[in-house]
């Protein structure tokens, strides 16, 4: 093993290379930082990984209550004719749950693993597709249950398969926001506060308890329907429900810009790090 | 592949400079704030123009003052830190032991921190768990393997740490002062292991401020003062003329 360092890190091309070859070499480290985040969620808890359940179930539940019982949304009908807002608000906020916890969860490992990085080289990607793969399981097992209630209520067909799909792509599209936010916020701490307010207010910005039907087409003399319809997240929970709750195959089309949203923000989020990371080394 | 004659490390006119920003802004609400004010940022070299070759199964002695830029080289040649100018060009595998406690995540426990560390350096699980016995046997840490790393003392933190290094195969491998940390009997340990793995053909750099070590134990030795590279050679040669320099100033 020969590495020649140099004070630059070299053209797109080469950083490409370089890249990959190394995601190769680290990847014990990926793996072994991925087992470490899943040990460490549930240390020291009585219920353990029960808890991974309990906090989304609990949100359907929550929501399911106040804007299917209380305010009495009217979801649309289902791929099999059925009418359930419980079912119809799951198969939005699993995306969302999962593009929340990526960036999220990437400024906290960047945070956490800084002391180590302090004293020994490892390259800061490993730490964050290390996390996200421990977040990317929790996101198996909603979606398992996802299905299992789908089951239960008869509202399966082959669309299913495509789920998987739109996870991942929404699970690269948060992660490469998170990694350009955790890089920020190794230097000012705000930087996860304010993500926090942002995320809180995106959530009621997407048509996740809410439907699309319902947005007025403008408000405040903005074109409402259409800016909440543009936003990228809203076509993930869009296409998630697609193929989950109404059984339909989004088009091609859909499924490209999806996949540019996600290659293009792993993309950069991936290279920003990397640009970064010498530097964070000897700030954190 | 690189012939047995290539030196395992070679440094051509490697500088660093820190930049030292006093009063960094921390919070966002500063940096906007501050924006108006000059910022006081200082350039401070670490290194300066350092030429260095450390042959292939040598062991290599680095002296100097407190400061004087030992630590930084280290931290270069082990990639944390990355040079300002020059090619480092580092020949094997790469194992170091730099600032207290090594890489340790202090909530995990001593036996999750030989396999974090273990596959920092790109070992797989399995390789590890043969090392595994290895390495608490040498460090003496007994039970406490099983305990978070933070309940350790600074004894065991280095203990520990030298322990992985040295039991993960490395080819190259780098010590800070850190082993001046355990005690007199930890220290006489550490050394006859490094003579053992320099046997072997391991290519060390040990850091010290014991010169009678590193008279014992070094065949090349390098001075560096005041982030300059003042002289390498033979070790009595250049320890005797470290000591005249001090006692010519003192």
């Amino acid at each position: 093993m020969r590495t020649v360092s140099e004070p630059q890190s070299g053209g797109p091309i080469s950083q490409v290379k370089r890249g990959l070859a190394l995601s190769r070499a680290y990847l014990p480290l990926t793996f072994n930082f991925a087992q470490r985040e899943l040990k460490v969620q549930h240390k020291r808890s009585a219920l353990g990984w029960a808890w991974s359940l309990l906090n989304p179930l609990s949100r359907v539940f929550v929501y399911s209550l106040v804007f299917g019982v209380i305010f009495r949304f009217q979801p649309p009908e289902g791929g099999s004719g059925q009418l359930n807002f419980a079912m119809y608000l799951f198969s939005g906020l699993i995306v969302w749950l999962l593009f929340e916890s990526m960036i999220r969860g990437a400024m906290q490992w960047l945070i956490s693993v800084g002391d180590l990085r302090r004293k020994v080289y490892f390259p800061l990607e490993t730490v964050a597709f290390g996390g996200a793969a421990a977040v990317g399981f929790q996101a198996f097992i909603e979606a398992l249950v996802l299905l299992a209630f789908m089951t239960a209520y008869g509202n399966v067909g082959w669309t299913l398969v495509l789920l998987p799909v739109v996870l991942l792509f929404a699970a690269m599209f948060g992660l490469g926001i998170g990694m350009v936010m955790a890089v920020f916020n190794t230097r000012y701490r705000d930087v996860e506060n304010l993500v926090v307010i942002l995320l809180s207010t995106t959530f009621f910005l997407v048509p996740i308890v809410y439907t699309e039907e319902i947005i007025p087409d403008e408000a405040y003399g903005l074109p409402a329907a259409d800016l909440i319809g543009a936003n990228p997240i809203s076509q993930f929970v869009g296409t998630a429900r697609d193929v989950v709750y109404f059984l339909e195959w989004p088009s091609v089309a859909r499924l490209a810009l999806l996949a540019s949203y996600a290659f293009g923000s792993l993309g950069f989020g991936w290279w920003f790090l990397n640009r970064r990371s010498m530097a964070l080394s000897e700030e954190m | 592949m690189s012939g047995a004659a290539d030196p395992a490390i070679r440094m051509q006119g490697v500088s660093k400079s820190y930049r030292l920003v006093r009063d960094r802004p921390m919070s966002v609400k500063e940096a906007v704030v501050r924006r108006s004010q000059r910022r006081l940022v200082e350039e401070f070299w670490a290194l300066q123009d350092i030429d260095l070759e450390v042959p292939r199964g040598s062991f290599v002695g680095l002296i100097g003052h407190n400061g004087s830029g030992k630590s930084t080289l280290l931290k270069l040649l082990s990639g944390i830190h990355r040079q300002t100018t020059g090619t480092i060009t580092v020949d094997g595998r790469l194992s170091a032991l730099l600032e207290l406690g090594a890489g340790f995540h202090p909530e995990l426990t001593g036996r999750e921190n030989i396999y974090l560390n273990g596959a920092i350096l790109g070992m797989s699980r399995r390789q590890m768990t043969g090392a595994v016995s290895e390495i608490v046997e040498f460090s003496g840490i007994g039970d406490f393997v099983d305990a978070p790393v933070r309940v350790y003392s600074s004894g065991m933190y280095v203990r520990l740490g030298f322990a992985i290094a040295v039991h993960v195969n490395p080819e190259i491998l780098l010590v800070d002062e850190v082993i001046a940390v355990g005690d007199e009997d930890f220290q006489r340990k550490c050394l006859d292991h490094m003579a053992e793995l320099r046997r072997q053909g391991v290519t060390i750099v040990l850091v010290s401020h014991d010169l009678d070590q590193v008279r014992d134990l070094c065949d090349r030795v390098a001075w560096i003062d005041r982030s300059l590279l003042v002289e390498v050679g033979d070790p009595d040669l250049v320890c005797d003329r470290y000591l005249a320099s001090i006692h010519g100033e003192g």
